[in-house]
């Protein structure tokens, strides 16, 4: 036990279940809290105010323009420094270019989606403390875990391990690294 | 949005989803037949192995195509491949976006099928090039020759549509596969499996965080796929469109193209949701009023298609164009009349038996005329390649083609390198969403305790 304790995670049932337990961990003050679900459950993101945040968004718009303009200076340069006259046609073909352009377009802004995601959830991280918990391995499958950090100014290891127990929770384990 | 029968029926746990999909790669239950259809995909393999090792060593000449219809098997079924695949992504991504929540039981093994497809498809034009070492030619690279590739034409944007169509779907699949592959992961038993989905599982937890970060980027890069496969396919009917070649050259082209893709891909959606449904015992996940659903939409798919047909037939008359009436003629009565009365028996003659509740709820009925579907799209593409090819303006350049046994061998063979990747991928990862269809069981629970 000489190990730091770095947190307290619950388990419960039913989707509703973890979502009333964040909901009231959130109205007794908790700010560091988590949860963890076998699939997204709907309404958590408003509860943890995760939905200000709109990285995603403005990152994939970036890499769509980086690779609208990037593929249409391309291909500007490309007709510039190596000419083919056909029939006096422009050589500044727009409607042409603009169907790489889409895809191109289109590709950076996944890739940018996907990376930004990726970097955002600091993924890949294969070990977390998380995964020495013996009962995590049920998130995936069909168990609702809430976590309380133990960095949290309202965290007393007693009383929030008593906390969790009285908001429904099956289980408490402490989390330690 | 309540519905008369559940998507997933009420009676299974959430539980019951993750030990009747993850049970497919950990414990194979049907090991027998995908052994044959391993053994089987992989003979077909060899053969396309074969086929194009002859091929780099002899050239394009082995096959049947020439001054004029110097586009044959392998651009008909480039365009034919690609359009199976396109069902994988609007299943996918359209159906996600519009709130469909049958499609979380297809949408992983349809976008599966959709990467398998365009791996064929990219492989058509590359093994056409004839000197397919010269891909590269294609790109803007600072070349010794100081020459750039010539981005005014409808064979370069080809390369880029399907290059970026491969890696978005790959993406989009992989994306949507992570949190399935935790799942997957945490119950493996054995070290080996563990540590192969704890890889590619990347560390996911299942976090708030994380899944709301995930819900943003997978509906995002779902908000634009659907554009994508619209672009992809119009500008693959551009390469024929933007040609003046009679029968080509149409404005109906790029929405004719994209709808009878989706035609196509939705019925190989169907027959594969059956094999899989038979050969795993997957009824609880892929139930009936799945099979219902993809029979309407192949329906209304192929009524859309048809207007195509009947839209082409009426533009070539209206132009008043000789050769154009003539191309429409050559179809009807033609050399290769078989092939477009082919097309249309195929496509819509046995399509009309979905119009009956029992007929697409049928699985053997309904895996019939699919294939018949999928046969039929196959027609219409050599259709619209060597009907338009063989006669065009000058008669002196009249020509008939003729399939030689290579072409043949390189098709079948090419029915290899679709079957294997899928095979591996229904063998080694999580063929159904695991998490997406939980996640309806979830909201179906939650309606029925409101009632």
């Amino acid at each position: 036990m000489a190990e730091p304790l770095l947190g307290f995670l619950g388990e419960f049932g039913t989707p509703e279940a973890l979502l009333d337990a964040a909901k009231r961990a959130r109205s007794d003050g908790f700010k560091c809290i988590d949860a963890f679900s076998p699939f997204p459950v709907e309404g958590m993101a408003e509860v943890l105010r995760l939905n200000g945040d709109q990285r995603i968004g403005w990152i994939t718009i970036a890499g769509g323009l980086f690779g609208f303009l990037g593929m249409l200076g391309v291909q500007l340069f490309v007709n510039v420094d190596y000419p083919i006259e056909v029939g006096g046609r422009p050589l500044f073909a727009w409607p042409a270019f603009f169907v790489v352009d889409f895809e191109i377009m289109i590709l950076c802004a996944v890739l940018f989606a996907v990376g930004g995601m990726l970097i955002i959830n600091r993924l890949p991280k294969l070990y977390h403390p998380l995964f020495g918990t013996p009962r995590f391995g049920l998130a995936s499958a069909d168990r609702f875990f809430l976590y309380i950090d133990a960095s949290d100014p309202k965290f007393d290891p007693a009383r929030t391990r008593s906390f969790l127990g009285s908001l429904g929770a099956w289980t408490v384990e402490p989390v330690r690294p | 949005m309540a519905s008369k029968t559940p998507v997933i029926p009420l009676t299974e746990t959430y539980r019951d989803i993750s030990r009747e999909v993850a049970r497919i790669p950990l414990h194979m239950p049907a090991r027998v037949p995908w052994l044959i259809a391993l053994i089987l995909s992989l003979a077909l393999l060899s053969l396309f192995l074969a086929s194009i090792t002859y091929l780099f060593a002899r050239g394009v000449g082995i096959w049947g195509l020439n001054i004029p219809v110097n586009w044959a098997f392998a651009i008909h079924l480039y365009v034919w491949w690609l359009g199976l695949g396109h069902a994988g992504t609007l299943i996918s991504a359209m159906l996600l976006l519009m709130g469909q929540d049958w499609r979380n039981s297809l949408n992983r093994f349809a976008e599966a099928m959709t990467v398998c497809a365009v791996i064929c498809a990219g492989m058509e034009p590359i093994i056409h090039l004839g000197r397919p070492w010269f891909l590269y030619w294609m790109f803007p690279y600072p070349a010794t020759m100081g020459v750039w590739p010539q981005f005014r034409s409808p064979l370069e944007w080809d390369v880029w549509a399907v290059m970026t169509y491969l890696i978005v779907s790959i993406l989009f699949w992989y994306i949507g596969l992570v949190p399935d592959l935790a799942t997957v992961r945490d119950r493996a038993k054995k070290r080996g499996w563990q540590v192969f989905f704890g890889i590619f599982a990347l560390g996911w937890r299942g976090s708030a965080r994380h899944w709301a970060v995930w819900n943003k980027t997978y509906r995002t890069i779902a908000a634009i796929a659907v554009p994508l496969v619209v672009s992809v396919h119009s500008e693959v009917s551009l390469l024929f469109a933007a040609g003046q070649i009679p029968g080509w050259h149409s404005t109906i082209f790029p929405p004719y193209f994209v709808l009878g893709a989706a035609f196509s891909g939705f019925a190989m959606v169907a027959m594969i949701a059956i094999v899989m449904r038979h050969t795993f015992q997957l009824g609880h996940i892929v139930t009936e009023r799945h099979l219902d659903v993809l029979a309407k939409v192949t329906l209304a798919m192929g009524l859309m298609t048809a207007y195509g047909y009947v839209f082409e037939v009426f533009d070539a008359y209206y132009s008043g164009e000789m050769r154009e009436i003539a191309t429409i003629h050559d179809r009807f009565f033609g050399y290769y009349a078989w092939s477009f009365w082919g097309a249309v028996f195929f496509n819509f003659v046995p399509l009309q038996g979905l119009w009956l509740a029992r007929v697409r709820r049928s699985p053997v009925l309904l895996f019939l005329i699919s294939t018949s579907v999928v046969v039929g799209m196959w027609l219409e593409r050599y259709m619209i390649l060597v009907t338009s090819l063989y006669k065009d303006f000058l008669p002196s350049s009249f020509g008939y083609y003729h399939a030689s046994f290579w072409d043949w061998s390189t098709y079948i063979g090419m029915l290899g390198l679709f079957m294997t990747p899928f095979l591996l991928f229904v063998r080694f990862l999580p063929s159904i969403s695991i998490f997406e269809d939980k996640e309806v069981l979830a909201r179906e629970k939650a309606e029925a305790a409101h009632g």
